[in-house]
């Protein structure tokens, strides 16, 4: 990695590998204001590219947007060549498991009423066709991976801790083998040592799964902390996209931490 | 002789669950002019301490222990006296700023209707209003005034909010995580507006929060938290430079810009707090000692520590 | 379907593809004064009415023009009205006949007002544009009158007067529910579900009615009384429910022409009426004060 101008070395990287996510002007507004003004972007494979904006910036419609929450006016997305959003119901259904996505704020994304493990086990059971053994076992695995122990199983949300929660939530979508994840703000609520216990998860993930990430957030010095690349985005469109020196690999951090 | 002298405070609230003892055996002292920095995770019991010492917590709550106030202890005197004392001496700014505005008042009538409290005429207690609008670096005080708190952005809402609280020059302020939520622009706005408020070398205040770049750059000394009591407490640059207790340490280390190395496990649950030291199972320099018996805070100079390794 | 199914009973505890309730707050009910009284009250109150004819002596319908207008004494407790039945064993059975009409229109009208009100808040658009409109035309009728009228375009029936009564009431509950959806809806844990793929008819049972339903069945309970009191009103114009039925409404009805020498024969079934409608007004209040998540005791933290 090396010669800036960060804008151009990301063109050319364009050329080089195929892109698992190109954004092509992305456009929405609503009533008058525009929220999002021609956005685009790609992400490589096993990368991070965080996205830093203010509050009302349209950081997190970007996101929404990615994950057919939300229907842009105009643009496309291309999830390894093909438009999501010109796609019919079946294909959506065909490549939903494979973009995920995790909340800000964790007291809201699990639904209150549903015991944890019930939470997890959704995924699984609309995906895949497992026997309830092969549930069970599914979830030990997922539980360890996350850091979670076996009896926040039988917890409902509001008994567990903000941290525990995102930690649910990453065991619930990992179980889909995501190819991308958006994550908006997945540590803005937290506390800090908690914020580095799930930033450190999230990368073990992604160094165990390849996975890719658009991380959203509004604090630098975490995008610093995680990312590859940086876009900053102003008033629904993306001023610049710079490398991130300051990232060391997964392999360094380990073992400063050690 | 210190302003605010708080000692052996103990808050306890019972719940469903069985007590719990949210604030344990908490003592410091506030001189005049000094700002102290309460910093800790959510559950270390903060913001209880807060709202203890204006008496501001739920019926469930348990207060134990003495806070005396030029004299006076806050926590025994009868509710009339402490009205007096609430918001003229001690003020509280809130957590959050749009929850505690009127939606439906002019920003300005906020401020002026605090002065029209104490018995000034509307016209000087607009002036007035004006004038605190003006020390809080309120842009264009009089066109703001004449708006309402919607119209205003988030760090605008918070100064104003601190204008009210701020209207009668209380002696002491208890400003309660002034960054929660907010973004980086906002909360580097707040940071620099405390800085400002901490200039005026007559007010003391206590600064609640868990944002230690703000705590760092306001306080002239702080006191560490964990599950209700406090395992450190030294000025406010020495200690972030060089933390001793092993929760501080790992509290400052667990910033993405320090490295972002995690501390392991959670806080222990108020409910049922081990024995021993309450940070023992996550400490890396855990001995034999430390999970049988409880430490002490011990003094060396201007600083306390609550560790058996020092 | 069969997905569904399977998730439901995948741990043995759901009873089935209906939305799954977690009772664990409602321990809570047991510990909340007001309601366990109510419910107790009511209770024996229910009770009373079904087991009247083990109660009561007399055939509530057993005309006896010997014993016509007695006062209350020791063979007949609360007297006898103009035709001499036994006015304890009418309340008794009336209280039966009001219970269950109450219960099927709330039940009636309820499955209406979730099933239209959910479905205009859910999909929201066009459907919930006409739907909206059509509550508005309901609920801007008075209520009585439109029974009213609906009696008298549908003839006087028991089942009509139900009817009536349920498109009475089911606008309001349509209006709450489209109004909680679509508050749930914007919920993260929605969001999320959507994300990972489950369908319209999973996300809408399983994680947006256990979370829309709470203030609908607050609602529903304040009803009940009165519901009671609108059949009562009907009934004592004399539509609905035929005269021999005993109901207190028809009882008032009947004894209004002796109020000055038999009081009696109005006062008993006017205090039965108003006893059930405050009892369910309490209850329901106290129902509120549960489902309040502002009233829970203060949260601490990692605690």
């Amino acid at each position: 990695m090396q010669a800036p101008p960060a804008q151009k070395q990301w063109s050319v990287a364009n050329q080089m590998s195929p892109q698992l996510i190109e954004v092509k002007s992305l456009s929405k507004d609503y009533s008058r204001l525009k929220v999002l003004q021609s956005v685009s972007f790609s992400l490589k494979e096993n990368e991070t590219l965080g996205l830093f904006g203010i509050s009302g910036s349209g950081k997190t419609t970007i996101g929404r947007s990615l994950m057919l929450l939300e229907k842009p006016d105009s643009g496309e997305i291309l999830f390894r060549g093909k438009d999501l959003l010109k796609m019919n119901k079946k294909e959506i259904s065909l490549v939903r498991p494979k973009l995920q996505m995790i909340f800000q704020h964790p007291e809201t994304s699990l639904n209150p009423k549903m015991k944890v493990q019930d939470s997890i086990a959704e995924p699984l059971i609309i995906h895949k066709n497992l026997s309830r053994e092969e549930i069970h076992s599914e979830m030990k695995r997922l539980m360890r991976l996350v850091g979670l122990r076996p009896e926040h199983l039988e917890r409902y949300p509001h008994q567990l801790s903000g941290g525990e929660i995102q930690r649910a939530i990453l065991a619930r979508i990992i179980s889909l083998e995501p190819k991308f994840i958006v994550a908006d703000e997945p540590t803005s609520m937290l506390d800090a040592s908690v914020q580095a216990q799930i930033l450190r998860l999230m990368m073990k993930l992604q160094n165990d799964t390849e996975v890719t990430y658009l991380f959203i957030s509004h604090d630098l010095d975490v995008l610093r902390a995680v990312c590859d690349r940086i876009a900053y985005i102003e008033a629904g469109s993306i001023k610049s996209i710079e490398m991130n020196e300051e990232k060391r690999s997964w392999a360094e951090q380990v073992r400063d931490s050690e | 002789m210190a302003l605010l002298e708080v000692s052996h405070l103990d808050v306890g609230f019972n719940t469903q669950l069985g007590s719990v003892q949210a604030v344990n055996d908490v003592s410091f002292q506030i001189k005049k002019g000094e700002t102290l920095g309460l910093i800790g995770e959510s559950g270390s019991g903060k913001s209880v301490i807060g709202m203890s010492l204006l008496r501001l917590l739920p019926m469930n709550a348990c207060v134990k222990g003495e806070a005396f106030f030029e004299g006076k202890d806050l926590l025994t005197m009868k509710e009339k006296d402490l009205q007096k004392i609430r918001g003229e001496r001690i003020s509280f700014i809130p957590q959050n700023p749009t929850a505690s505005l009127n939606p439906l008042l002019k920003n300005g009538l906020q401020v002026s209707e605090v002065f029209e409290r104490k018995g000034h005429s509307k016209e000087n207690s607009w002036k007035s209003a004006l004038k605190v609008m003006e020390r809080l670096m309120i842009r264009d005080p009089g066109l703001s005034a004449k708006k309402y708190p919607h119209q205003l952005s988030g760090g605008m809402r918070q100064r104003l909010v601190a204008g009210i609280a701020l209207s009668l020059q209380p002696e002491l302020v208890i400003a309660d995580e002034p960054t929660k939520g907010l973004d980086s622009l906002t909360r580097g706005k707040t940071i620099e507006f405390f800085k400002h408020l901490e200039g005026d070398e007559d007010r003391a205040m206590l600064l609640i929060t868990h944002d230690l770049d703000l705590a760092y750059e306001i306080c002239d000394r702080l006191a560490v938290l964990y599950a209700g009591e406090i395992v450190e407490m030294g000025p406010a640059g020495e200690l972030m430079d060089l933390p001793s207790h092993p929760y501080t340490r790992g509290l400052i280390k667990s910033l993405p810009k320090n490295g972002l190395i995690p501390l392991e496990g959670r806080s222990p649950s108020l409910l049922e707090l081990p024995g021993g030291c309450y940070f023992g199972e996550r400490c890396c320099h855990h001995k034999k000692e430390c999970s049988c018996k409880h430490p002490q805070l011990k003094n060396s100079g201007a600083w306390q520590t609550r560790c058996h390794l020092n | 379907m069969v997905k569904i199914m399977k998730s439901a009973n995948y741990f043995g505890w759901h009873p089935g593809p209906f939305p799954q309730i977690n009772w664990a707050p409602y321990h809570k009910i047991l510990t909340n004064r007001t309601v366990t009284v109510c419910l107790m009250i009511l209770g024996v109150m229910v009770m009373l009415s079904f087991l009247a004819p083990l109660i009561t002596p007399y055939d509530p319908n057993a005309i006896d023009l010997k014993s016509s207008l007695q006062s209350p004494s020791v063979d007949h407790p609360l007297g006898t009205d103009h035709l001499g039945r036994d006015v304890l064993s009418r309340l008794l059975y009336g209280a039966k006949t009001s219970f269950l009409i109450s219960l099927s229109v709330v039940v009636f009208a309820l499955s209406l007002g979730i099933i239209l009100g959910g479905a205009a808040g859910y999909f929201g658009g066009l459907a919930d544009e006409i739907l909206s409109r059509v509550i508005d035309i309901f609920l801007s009728f008075p209520g009585i009158i439109f029974a009213l009228a609906l009696i008298g375009a549908l003839g006087s029936s028991v089942l009509n007067l139900i009817i009536a009564l349920g498109l009475v009431h089911w606008a309001s509950y349509a209006r709450l529910m489209r109004g909680q959806v679509l508050s749930v809806k914007n919920n993260d844990y929605v969001s999320s579900a959507r994300v990972i793929g489950a369908s319209d008819r999973r996300i809408l049972i399983k994680h947006i009615l256990p979370n829309a339903l709470a203030p609908v069945i607050v609602l529903a309970t304040l009803d009940m009384g009165h519901v009671i009191l609108s059949a009562a009103a009907l009934s004592f114009l004399g539509l609905g429910i035929p005269p021999s039925v005993p109901e207190w409404g028809s009882m008032l009805n009947a004894g209004k022409e002796f109020m000055r020498t038999a009081p009696y024969l109005t006062i008993f079934p006017g205090l039965a009426l108003t006893i059930t409608v405050v009892l369910f007004s309490l209850l329901g209040d106290g129902f509120r004060e549960i489902l309040d998540p502002e009233s829970e005791v203060m949260g601490l933290g990692a605690a």
